[in-house]
């Protein structure tokens, strides 16, 4: 037997949950399970029906684009997985850059149309914008014949 | 943990390559003999960011570590490449 349908059962057995909410839990368990790949799992019901977030591990994206995107015969996909932790490495590094590149990196973000002020941003900021990563989900689909697809999440 | 195997695949139109797992362990060996040459370049980079050397360390070995689970596969109508490394 699955140890977290076990505990589930044990918290029932002592009282400590409702019939309804071990049934919640383990259709929960069982939701988590069948979550196919390429889909992120969310949000699971935890003890009193309160949401548990589950942490995701990976971003994924993937694009499949076709001819007219590409100039390639035929149909191009591009499926890359990159860790998390990856990212918040990769945020990390980003502290390295000396104060003085700042001025100059901001001149040129404005330039490309991102007006951003790297001084400003401290390494926690930037924690959070990878943990809020995790909620991203971006979905494109061509249009009038174009069969290009862009999909960004995380799982 | 530090990445152990980088799995390489190629298909070219002309040819099927066989999956390839490359030992990334491996790579230690030299890593250790140009040892003296990695810290100096920590040195420096932490001279030049005016950080402490150990947060330059931390920094890189985060990123070294963090490499497990990169997949990266891309296809098209005649070619393939894939890129995991493990």
């Amino acid at each position: 037997m699955n140890e977290n349908r076990r505990q589930i059962l044990e918290m029932l057995a002592a009282g400590n949950i409702s019939a309804d909410q071990a049934e919640r839990l383990i259709a929960a368990l069982g939701t988590e399970r069948t979550t196919p790949v390429g889909e992120y799992a969310g949000s699971t019901a935890g003890p009193n029906g309160a949401t548990v977030k589950t942490r995701a591990k990976y971003l994924r994206v993937l694009v499949e684009a076709d001819e007219s995107m590409t100039g390639n015969k035929g149909q191009t996909t591009v499926n890359v997985r990159v860790p998390m932790q990856l990212l918040r490495a990769g945020v990390r590094l980003a502290s390295l850059i000396p104060a003085q590149a700042h001025q100059q990196l901001d001149d040129a973000l404005s330039r490309h149309g991102v007006p951003l002020t790297l001084s400003q941003i401290k390494p926690e900021n930037l924690e959070e914008l990878v943990d809020h990563l995790e909620d991203l989900t971006v979905d494109v689909n061509g249009s009038e014949g174009n069969k290009t697809k862009v999909r960004v999440f995380c799982e | 943990m530090t990445p152990n195997f980088a799995v390489l695949g190629i298909d070219t139109p002309g040819f099927h390559w066989p999956r390839l797992w490359l030992p990334i362990f491996l790579l230690w060996v030299p890593v250790i003999l140009l040892s003296p040459i990695i810290l100096l370049a920590f040195v420096v980079l932490a001279l030049v960011t005016q950080t402490n050397i150990w947060r330059v360390v931390a920094i890189f070995w985060g990123i070294l570590c963090s490499l497990p689970g990169t997949h990266v596969h891309v296809s098209t109508q005649d070619a393939r490449v894939l890129v995991r490394i493990l």
